[in-house]
């Protein structure tokens, strides 16, 4: 009787098999890549914003402290949103009348809040507290980046619970003297090991503790 | 979190007060839609755990079908908006801090002086205001249930006439016209029915309106309250008095049915003295308190009494009449005849009343008849209590009796068509009126009814206007403690529903509708307080030397006090009380009490009739059976419960359920105790009978075996004892390295001995955590979802048993067997003792509560947290995770106190000390039973109460290592004691 | 081979001298071909097909609804989704026993069972390995058991019972997979070569992998085949063991003891075997396979329930006497509970439906009686599923504190999920019957040819 499969019907199956085989490694590495991709966790999004504030301008340009807009970052967990108030302090002297401006404007006459666009959003079981990060000697830009560089202000890190313990787990390197905590351009000396250890040490920052899971989440 | 809720919630306020009748609700969705509702919501919330919108669910729904490598638990939803605020924020604290105010919210009129802590303007937890003397930090339960009261979405939300949805305006304007009648004939006719107040501006106003309007008449009525005591005064002092229990300078306390311990105004005032005296036993050398109890149905009182007999409570009277005259010098009656075993005891105990003089107390029930309570007031005047152990005083509550009317008198007058225009203001008569009133058909003979309250109860129902008050907690007034000391109210969020305060309205009565309650407040204290002096006031929460004045030199007028004729004996007796949880109704709309396990049955949800294990097998009752109880023509329906240590034959009833009209929680649960009530006898009824009707009631109960087993749980000693340990009590051998805590180890330790099962710190617990109702259903199959609970034991002869309680939370072990077990990491040990739970890592395979040995952990069987209103989602606390459906969870010690202290001592360069945090149910404890603190800190109470003898672990013997234990109970009844 | 195989045996088999192998071959490769009792296959797969549905509504209902839609409570934290996990799984240990163990002691008989026993393994091990996912409280983070690199830099907690049954099942699930293939291949290609459509023709001979059964193809086959069996061997403790581990590491009284490892095996190949004698005879009379599955088969299968049978009697009562020799007043409480507690019925029940009827075995006549031996295999069943039961529930509902005493009722969608999990069982039990090779032709012939020569 006829034959059912030509020849070269073995070659096909030996192939589609281990086709297979390296279909299932890669999909598995795929995954990997996909969900540490900027596109999973949103480094790099900048949501549009009410009004287009360039941080690039105002720290890079004008020289303005974080501190000046964020007041409450050294004293609570959230760094603070700048109320119009502060906007105005400024804008009722210059570009009073620039059409950019316009929301700013009216937020203060009709007693409007502006409603920007959070930028760095974390999940709500995790509390994250900024003024303990500049105790312990983490500066602004570890996280935020170089937000001097940003015309529109992006997720510079993924926020991924890995991120977060990388640090937490190895604070050293990233641990300043609270006089470089608001530098945009800190680089960690050949030193910074030594410092950042004998930092944790003077403020008896203890990884185990770091790590453990109550330390973010209640 | 930078923006401002107030005035958001304001705006929704607003919004709200646009709308009316049905369309109410479906608007209030739609605002929940609104940004600013969101974010008040929302973003304040840090904590909702619920699951997020966006990307994240697409992903988690293919993970359910096939498993996808490296997903991550959390990725990123749509970003969320900020509203910073517009004006300069100096003057205000950061949003994300809590905010304290010292108030004051009230019960039964008195003052309850909290701590309202508010995030960004939201009132989310009290906390007794520890500098004044009438708290020290402690609450009762109902105190802090208080908070889910002021979000109760069913509460009174705009002004009705005739049952529609009106206006304020319409009101003032029908205001206003009625008062054009009044004043023609100087408000001949016009009625106003309060309840019994404390407020110093209430009163001002009632007697600024007596003067517009001489021929008012005013009615007080309370339908628990204590009006039979000041008659009892009356008669045995021939004066008006306040009358308080020091306990803290007694050292025997004979109560004759009087629940000091037990729910109600002067709870922590009792438990707080009562505890310092115990404690001060404890110690070597001084003399603790003993307490001697004989009731006809179990109390807290009873539970925490040295001895306890069990007599009827149409007994009573005799008792006091024959200790009066074992007692006494004058003026007693003659003695009725005892049985053999109550002249033991009243004989024994009459000689230790004797041999302690000066710190003696015989407590008499404010339930008693007021002669009875006047003959007990004058024995102890005659034994020289008074200004020791029973304090006299200006009277404290107003109107008494010479201010006001009774409601027999209002309903008599209201019948013969005496009364043109009725105002109730607070009060709900047309529920808690005695049944043979028939006060609601006498309200309708009233041609204009007006009413005011926080529900739109039954009451409002029968009137043509209602008002919808604001809650204490929105408003200003102002309130005195039992002993007197007044607190100045201040509102900690603006009116949620549009509701005015009590002083508004009655300022509306006066003709002043534009006044405001600060404005109406302030005028009361203006003579007495400058600004300053105001300032200070409202800063530490009471105003000082406010305290009622003492009144000296008391003459017990030596008039004969007669008894009052003994109900026939044949029969039972049926005793009527408020309900432990619920109290006489008015807190039936609160699902937290509804669902507070009452302390001694641990029942929710439901009231019964409480009957003796004798009665129950004569009568072939048991739990469950729905009975019926004919008192002459009156009769009750409702499911039996069999209760040890009940007198054989009395039958205990309860108020406060079966309501009609107070919102969706609490209406048509339960039986209805007034309509069974006589207004000539409301606390007692003689020769009822009881049968069973075939009908069964299914009843939740949180804790359906109370009996003790072998296993002891809840440990005795005699007085002076050590406990001796159990042989298996060595810490077993652990195949895990042992974990060293080199900075802190927080240790709970609870005292037994002290603890008096008052539910205060679940409810704490419950406020502070987060903790959903689930509903009767879901308690039914075992699903509560309180973390602390406190177990109910009774042991020994089920006719006369002991009882005890124990407050089990999690026990933090550190061989936890819960670690072991979870699959992912979600209870974890932290490098200070605790079992960390980790909601937003667990998956539930409630591997961790099969393996607890204590059952103390609590499962997410459905999406629990999820609120019925959005707006009563504003009562979290948002420094705590809202767990979502499928979610383990469990004690956590309060670690966001921890959190939170731990950052606040960095941020101040000082090490974290034990003493800076305490957890919400120690904080709240009226006893102080429960300690937290730091183990490895010598100093700290917990590290030398586990030196205590009386120290022990429960379970120790299964090796678990918890670092939550108990110091043993005294008994001093040899033979139930174990050592 | 042969001169291992085990002296004077007695004849099995009895063919038609001359063509026995032929008539194998027509028997079994007949059934897939063209197929003899198609109406009680149709009505046989509509039902399992129904019970089928009800699996998927069931558990539509409990995702969109969560647990709480069955009768767990604390402290019964763990209902019948658990004690069914054991049921199931211990029903699947026959299989691999069977193919494993049996064919590496060269007990022959067992090549016309295990077949099918192997299916019945794959398909019990499948629902039990389904169940802790429908039982868990967020089912779609199931994969967090699962150690694997992500983005949270966390592992699993390697302490936990529960890891350990992941890849207990995991493994056991696979290699049964892959024994139960490689068994089949020389069958395949047996069925591609009779069949005369295009269509299974491709399909059997896609999955027939080329064999040609040529001398190098059976040596190889045989070489992996018995190494496969070797793998297999340990996982027919292991498996059960780690189960049972899931209880004995808990504190829980009534969990927390020594014998359960070796309780839970016996009792799974126990039930096992049951299953497997009601599936035998089940084919047997529906295929009239009776010169391939004969009564000496039944008898021997008699002769292992009744073995298996003992030694979980054993169990009971080594249970038992521990829980009164501990002297532990909580583990006598247990005992106490499911002698005389609320859950009485399902402990007598247990003992009752596993131990009584089984003891007609003793004696051949009931033995060699298919009836009669159905029954006492479906009453073992059905006892081994009240004997899971009670060691969960009755563990559970009172363990040490009065106060937190509780009940337990499942409710309808407990069962749903339950029956509807046995739906899916007979449904692709079903399709296996009808669409591959029911019993292992060659294998038949080679312990033919063995017996004849060894005679």
């Amino acid at each position: 009787m006829a034959q059912i499969f030509h020849p070269g019907a073995d070659t096909r199956l030996r192939l589609a098999m281990v086709a297979l085989g390296g279909g299932l490694v890669l999909l598995f590495v795929a995954g990997d890549r996909f969900f540490g991709s900027d596109w999973f966790t949103g480094r790099g999004d900048h949501p549009a914003q009410p009004v287009p504030f360039s941080h690039q301008h105002h720290v890079a340009g004008l020289g303005i402290d974080c501190r000046y807009c964020h007041d409450q970052v050294e004293r609570t967990a959230t760094a603070g949103y700048p109320p119009t108030y502060t906007c105005m302090s400024c804008h009722s002297q210059i570009w009073t009348g620039a059409p950019v401006l316009a929301p700013v404007r009216a937020s203060l006459a009709h007693d409007e809040p502006i409603r920007w666009q959070k930028v760095y959003d974390l999940p709500d079981f995790v509390y994250f507290d900024h003024a303990i990060h500049l105790k312990g000697g983490v500066g602004c830009s570890t996280c935020h980046g170089r937000v001097d560089r940003m015309p529109i202000t992006a997720q510079a890190a993924p926020l991924t619970m890995g991120w977060c313990l990388s640090c937490h787990r190895d604070p050293a390197p990233h641990l300043r003297d609270p006089a470089d905590l608001f530098a945009m351009d800190w680089q960690p000396g050949p030193d910074q090991r030594q410092k950042g250890e004998a930092r944790m040490a003077r403020l008896g920052i203890e990884p185990a503790r770091l790590q453990n899971c109550y330390t973010c989440h209640r | 979190m930078t923006g401002r809720p107030e005035r958001e919630i304001a705006a929704l306020r607003a919004q709200l007060q646009g709308e009316r009748g049905p369309r109410l609700w479906r608007s209030l969705e739609e605002i929940a839609e609104s940004p600013a509702f969101a974010r008040v919501l929302g973003a304040e919330f840090g904590g909702f755990a619920l699951p997020e919108a966006g990307r994240r669910d697409v992903l988690r729904a293919m993970a359910a079908s096939i498993l996808l490598a490296g997903l991550p638990g959390c990725g990123k939803g749509p970003p969320d908006a900020v509203l910073p605020r517009v004006a300069d924020p100096a003057d205000d604290p950061p949003p994300d801090r809590p905010r304290q105010y010292a108030t004051a919210v009230t019960f039964e009129g008195f003052a309850r002086p909290v701590l309202a802590t508010t995030y960004a303007g939201r009132p989310v937890k009290l906390e007794g205001n520890p500098d004044h003397p009438a708290s020290r930090g402690a609450t009762d339960a109902f105190t802090q249930a208080a908070v889910l009261e002021l979000y109760d979405p069913d509460r009174s939300q705009s002004p009705t006439l005739l049952g529609k949805e009106s206006g304020w305006d319409q009101a003032v304007q029908a205001m206003v016209t009625a008062r054009r009648d009044w004043l023609r004939n100087g408000g001949e006719g016009v009625r106003l029915l309060v309840e019994p107040t404390t407020s110093p501006t209430f009163r001002r106003q009632i007697e600024a309106l007596r003067q517009q309007l001489p021929q008012l008449r005013l009615h007080a009525f309370e339908p628990v309250g204590k009006e039979r005591r000041e008659a009892a005064a009356r008669l045995a002092f021939g004066r008006p008095l306040a009358l308080r229990y020091a306990l803290e300078h007694a050292a025997v306390v004979v109560s004759l049915e009087d629940d000091l311990l037990g729910p109600g105004p002067a709870q922590v005032d009792h438990a707080l003295g009562w505890s310092a005296r115990r404690r001060g036993g404890h110690d070597a050398g001084a003399e603790a308190i003993r307490l001697h109890v004989a009731e006809s149905t179990p109390t807290l009182t009873g539970a925490m009494a040295d001895t306890r007999r069990i007599v009827p409570s149409a007994r009573i009277p005799a008792l006091v009449a024959v200790l009066a005259a074992a007692l006494g010098r004058d003026g007693a009656p003659a003695a009725p005849e005892l049985s053999a075993d109550e002249r033991g005891f009243v004989s024994s105990w009459a000689s230790e009343l004797r041999a302690h003089r000066g710190e003696a107390l015989l407590a008499v029930g404010a339930h008693q008849p007021p002669e009875v309570q006047a003959l007990a007031l004058r024995v102890n005047a005659q034994l020289g209590q008074l200004g020791r152990t029973l304090l006299a005083s200006e009277p404290v509550v107003w109107p008494g009796a010479e201010a006001a009317g009774t409601l027999q008198e209002l309903v008599a007058d209201m019948a013969a068509g005496r009364v043109q225009a009725l105002v109730v203001l607070g009060a709900n008569p047309a529920y808690t009126a005695p049944g043979d009133l028939d006060f609601t058909a006498a309200l309708q003979k009233v041609p204009w009814r007006l009413h005011a309250g926080l529900h739109r109860d039954e009451t409002a129902g029968f009137c043509h206007w209602h008002l919808p008050l604001a809650h204490p907690l929105e408003s200003w007034s102002d309130a005195r403690t039992v002993d007197g000391t007044a607190t100045i109210l201040q509102p900690t969020v603006r009116p949620l529903f549009g509701g005015r305060s009590v002083h508004e309205v009655v300022a509306l009565l006066a003709g002043d509708p534009w006044a405001r309650d600060r404005e109406i407040v302030r005028a009361t204290w203006r003579d007495r307080l400058d600004d300053d002096a105001w300032r200070a006031a409202l800063r530490q929460g009471f105003v000082p030397g406010t305290a009622a004045a003492p009144v000296g030199d008391l003459a017990p007028s030596p008039a004969p006090i007669g008894l009052p004729p003994a109900g026939g004996d044949r029969g039972l007796e049926v005793v009527i009380r408020p309900d432990p949880s619920i109290w006489d109704g008015r807190f039936a709309n609160c699902a937290w009490l509804q669902e507070l396990p009452k302390p001694l049955t641990k029942l929710t949800w439901d009231n019964v009739l409480l009957v003796s294990p004798a009665l129950a097998a004569e009568r072939g009752l048991a739990t469950g059976d729905v009975a019926r109880i004919t008192l002459g023509d009156r009769e009750l329906r409702g499911p039996v419960w069999v209760q040890p240590g009940q007198a054989a034959h009395t039958v205990t009833a309860h108020l406060g359920y079966g309501r009609k009209r107070i919102g969706r929680v609490g209406q048509g649960i339960g039986y209805d105790a007034y309509a069974f009530r006589a207004s000539t006898k409301p606390w007692l009824g003689t020769g009822a009978e009881i049968a069973a009707t075939g009908d069964r009631h299914e009843l939740a109960t949180t804790q359906p075996h109370h009996r003790m087993d072998e296993y002891r749980p809840v440990r005795l000693v005699a007085p002076g004892k050590a406990l001796e340990a159990r042989p298996e009590e060595e810490n077993q051998a652990s195949l895990y390295p042992d974990w060293d805590y080199p900075e802190i180890a927080w240790a709970m330790v609870i005292d037994l001995d002290l603890c008096i099962g008052c539910n205060a710190c679940v409810l704490a617990c419950q406020a502070e955590n987060n903790v959903p109702s689930v509903g009767k259903h879901e308690i039914g199959m075992g699903r509560e979802m309180h973390w602390l609970r406190v177990d109910a034991y009774h042991d020994g002869d089920p006719l006369d048993p002991s009882f005890y309680f124990q407050p089990v939370p999690c026990m933090h072990c550190e061989k936890a067997p819960c670690e072991v077990g979870c699959p992912v990491n979600a209870a974890v040990h932290t490098p200070d003792g605790l079992n960390a739970q980790v909601y937003n890592r667990c998956v539930g395979t409630r591997t961790c509560s099969s393996y607890c040995p204590y059952k103390v952990r609590r499962f997410n069987w459905f999406e629990y947290a999820k609120p019925a209103e959005p707006i009563v989602a504003a009562h979290y606390n948002p420094e705590v995770t809202v767990r979502a459906r499928g979610v383990m969870e469990k004690c956590t010690y309060c670690i966001q106190r921890i959190a939170r202290a731990r950052i606040d001592a960095a941020l101040e360069d000082r090490p974290l000390k034990g003493s800076d945090v305490i957890t919400a149910c120690a904080a709240v404890c009226p006893t102080t039973a429960i300690r937290f603190g730091d183990r490895n800190d010598g100093a700290s109470e917990v590290a030398r109460a586990q030196k205590s003898p009386r120290h022990y672990g429960l379970l120790e013997e299964l090796g678990v290592r918890p670092r939550t234990t108990y110091l043993a109970r005294i008994a001093d009844q040899g033979e139930k004691g174990e050592g | 081979m042969a001169a291992a195989s085990p002296p004077r045996q007695r004849r099995i088999y009895r063919l038609p001298e001359g063509h026995e192998f032929r008539t194998v071959t027509e028997q079994v490769a007949a059934i897939p071909l063209h197929y003899p009792q198609r109406l009680r296959w149709w009505l046989g797969f509509i039902g399992s097909s129904l019970l089928l549905g009800l699996l998927i509504v069931s558990a539509a209902y409990l995702f969109s609804e969560g647990i709480g839609v069955w009768g767990n409570t604390i402290p019964v934290n763990w209902g019948i989704a658990i004690s069914n996990t054991v049921w199931f799984i211990g029903i699947g240990h026959a299989g691999t026993f069977i193919s494993a163990l049996l064919l590496l002691t060269q007990q022959h008989w067992r090549n016309s069972l295990n077949r099918f026993a192997e299916a019945m393994t794959l398909l019990a091990a499948t629902c039990a390995a389904s169940y802790p996912l429908f039982h868990l409280g967020r089912p779609f983070f199931f994969y967090w058991v699962v150690p694997y690199p992500n983005t949270m830099a966390l592992w699993p907690q390697f302490r936990s019972p529960l890891v350990w049954d992941f890849f207990a099942f995991a493994t056991y699930i696979t290699v049964s997979l892959i024994f139960w293939y490689i068994g089949l291949v020389p069958d395949l290609a047996a069925v591609r070569d009779r069949a005369t459509r295009r269509l299974p023709q491709v399909l059997f001979g896609i999955f027939a992998l080329g064999w040609r059964g040529s001398a190098v193809h059976w040596e190889r086959w045989r070489r992996a085949y018995l190494l496969v069996a070797v793998v297999a061997l340990p996982l027919v403790v292991s498996v059960h063991s780690g189960v049972s581990l899931l209880f004995a590491v808990g504190q829980i009284p009534g969990w927390h003891t020594t014998v359960f490892p070796p309780y839970f095996v016996l009792g799974a190949v126990f039930s096992g075997f049951a299953v497997v004698i009601m599936i035998a005879i089940t084919l047997r009379h529906a295929f009239r396979l009776y010169d391939l599955v004969t009564r000496r088969h039944l008898e021997l299968l008699g002769l292992w329930l009744l073995a298996t049978g003992w030694m979980t009697a054993y169990g009971y009562l080594a249970d038992a006497f521990m829980a009164w020799y501990s002297g532990d007043s909580f583990e006598r409480g247990t005992l106490l509970d499911r002698l005389a507690g609320p859950f009485w019925p399902i402990y007598w029940g247990a003992v009752i439906c596993n131990f009584v009827p089984l003891q007609a075995l003793w004696f051949p006549r009931p033995r060699r009686s298919s009836f009669v031996l159905f029954v006492i295999a479906f009453l073992v069943t059905v006892g081994m599923w009240f004997e899971r039961y009670m060691l969960v529930i009755s563990g559970l509902f009172r363990d040490f504190l009065p106060s937190s005493w509780g009940g337990y009722v499942p409710t309808f969608w407990d069962w749903g999920i339950f029956f509807g999990l046995i739906g899916f069982f007979l449904f692709f039990f079903f399709l296996f019957v009808r669409f591959l090779p029911a019993v292992s032709m060659f294998e038949i012939k080679e312990a033919v040819w063995e017996e004849e020569h060894d005679t």
